[in-house]
């Protein structure tokens, strides 16, 4: 599986919303609050196997800019 | 909704219906179905503001729970995720730790709404450097690592079921190679391993531990592919924790353990589903998982040495309970003599001879709302699917508030010459129309002897004018399906029974004497 699609599981797994496609952001999606942020880093370190600094998380708004902080990890 | 008190962030520990407060803000308590007190040690370098404000959680505990009326309350012991100190034998923080538990405990002991769980008990399963992760504690003041949620849920759900009191019943135990090592046919009464040296040594400790359950009620029976008069020979030889006396039906045959487990489900009258089966033969367990997956299978451990942590699993999730009830510890004893009793029914061709000699004395009382009987009311309640003509599950404060609005709860205590049964039967009568049964129940193991009829009439005849019932289907109460027919009443449909009392026969055989 490629990096865009695992990583697109994964915000639809935290996010209770399979119909998530990569146009979803903080603006757009109800679900990704402040909590969800964090469940979301959770998620991602687990599944990755990385860890996210906390600059990084602030910048972590959409689907290309998490897309970007992960893929910069590997 | 459940309301969350709480000190940091903790929303990712709690799935389902849950509200939260604002960090240490105690001051509003709304409205809900329930409550849960989550606070933690906070993370703060002053050793004296953090010894004060630990010393100040259990006034807002007790103001809390004199806001909430009977509704519930869970208080998750306070815990110290994260410490350090410069003065070794400076103890003011674990005493103010102490104090709020000790404080939670004794409200739990007051008030029957407020229960309480050892969160320590979790905690202590992780080294300090796993409770915390900074990194997630300076961007989303979570002090407990979020790593620990799955393990968390987990555990809470073993605890609210053990509160909620869906203990197991039975635990059956396979012989050979799982209460000693060694195979008693083959190595012989002195070549099994039962004391002394490992692997003895282990399953010594594990047989401790299995005593220790029956003697928290626990129903122990033994199934084994075995020759009977070989294990009586074993026991009698050889000197164990456990004695063939503990074990209160036993099945030491040669046929398959399906057959010998819904035996004994049905020699205990009790269902498949409050039964577990430990048995170390991996095809033994797969059999019984297919054919009755309404036992509960854990797996065996591959080293005998692993015995201790299976016994510490069968107490965790199976056989915990919040508070023993005196009917818990006198269960097993109470179990045994109905197998005794069915052992002298043999005896009888003629069924009123054999309840005659039973001497059977049937103890009837109206409870009121400060009887020490509601603990056990409420359990009968909660625990009865068989006998249970409408299974609606009560809590303490429940039956208190019925009583509190003018229901007229009736318990049955029996006792005959082979001991007492204790509280088993339970009647809960309404004021509506006349009188409306809300209630009626028995104890499985008192069953079989007509005194279901006799606590109805005697009961009943305490009342006069319209009689009102209802039978509610479940999975597993088809036997009381035509009770209130039987008992006389008229059948209205759908579940609905009616009758003038005065019209019903009340006459009550003279094999039972009423106390």
């Amino acid at each position: 599986m490629n990096m865009e699609q695992q990583l697109l599981d994964v915000l639809r797994r935290v996010f209770k919303d399979p119909s998530l496609d990569e146009t979803c952001s903080q603006k757009n999606c109800a679900a990704w609050d402040s909590m969800n942020q964090l469940n979301l880093v959770i998620e991602l370190e687990m599944e990755f196997g990385i860890s996210l600094e906390p600059e990084e998380i602030g910048r972590m708004v959409d689907f290309p800019s998490v897309l970007e902080i992960v893929k910069s990890k590997f | 909704m459940t309301y969350v008190f709480r000190n940091n962030t903790i929303e990712r520990f709690l799935d389902g219906d849950y509200q939260f407060a604002g960090y240490d803000d105690y001051g509003t308590v709304p409205e809900a179905e329930g409550y849960l007190w989550w606070y933690q040690v906070p993370v703060k370098m002053n050793r004296e503001q953090l010894v004060a404000e630990v010393e100040s959680y259990a006034q807002r505990l007790l103001w809390v729970a004199g806001q909430i009326g009977n509704k519930p309350l869970l208080v998750l012991t306070l815990e110290c995720i994260w410490e350090t100190n410069a003065n070794l034998s400076d103890r003011r923080l674990s005493q103010a730790i102490e104090a709020f538990n000790n404080t939670a405990w004794s409200l739990a002991a007051e008030r029957k709404n407020i229960k309480v769980v050892d969160f320590g008990k979790f905690l202590q399963q992780y080294p300090v450097s796993e409770r915390i992760d900074w990194k997630y504690y300076f961007i989303s003041q979570m002090i407990i690592n979020p790593r620990l949620k799955g393990a968390f849920v987990t555990w809470l759900a073993e605890q609210q079921r053990a509160l909620a009191l869906q203990r197991k019943k039975c635990l059956v135990l396979d012989l050979d190679n799982t209460l000693w090592g060694g195979v008693l046919g083959e190595d012989g009464i002195e070549g099994v391993q039962l004391d002394g040296d490992y692997p003895g040594k282990a399953f010594h400790a594990w047989q401790e531990g299995l005593r220790e359950l029956a003697n928290t009620g626990v129903i122990l029976a033994i199934c084994s592919k075995n020759n009977e008069a070989d294990v009586e020979a074993l026991f009698a030889a050889r000197e164990m924790p456990l004695k063939l006396e503990d074990f209160v039906s036993k099945r030491i045959n040669w046929q398959d353990k399906a057959t010998n487990i819904r035996a004994i489900a049905e020699e205990l009258n009790i269902g498949l589903d409050s039964m577990v089966f430990v048995d170390d033969n991996p095809t033994e367990r797969e059999l019984i998982r297919q054919q009755l997956p309404m036992v509960a299978v854990p797996e065996f451990p591959a080293q005998p040495y692993g015995l201790v942590e299976l016994y510490a699993q069968l107490v965790r999730e199976y056989f915990s309970v919040y508070a023993l009830t005196d009917e818990d510890r006198k269960k097993t004893e109470q179990y045994r003599q109905n197998a005794s009793r069915k052992q002298l029914e043999a005896q009888f061709t003629d069924m009123t001879d054999f309840l005659r000699s039973l001497e059977m004395k049937l103890k009837i009382e109206r409870v009121t709302a400060e009887s020490v009987s509601i603990p056990r009311v409420a359990q009968m309640t909660q625990k009865t699917n068989q006998f249970n003509l409408t299974t609606r599950r009560y809590t303490e404060d429940d039956i208190r508030s019925m009583i509190a609005h003018g229901a007229e709860v009736w318990t049955l205590a029996v006792s005959d010459r082979f001991g007492d049964n204790g509280i088993t039967g339970l009647m809960i009568l309404v004021p509506e129309n006349g009188w409306r049964i809300d209630t009626m129940l028995m104890s499985c193991r008192v069953l079989g002897k007509g005194i279901e009829e006799a606590f109805f009439k005697y009961v009943i005849s305490q009342y006069s004018g319209a009689l009102h019932a209802e039978y509610i289907p479940t999975a597993k109460n088809g036997q009381v399906a035509d009770f209130y027919t039987r008992m006389g009443l008229r059948d209205c449909g759908n579940g609905q029974f009616k009758a003038q009392i005065a019209d019903l026969d009340t006459t009550i055989k003279d094999y039972y004497t009423i106390e």
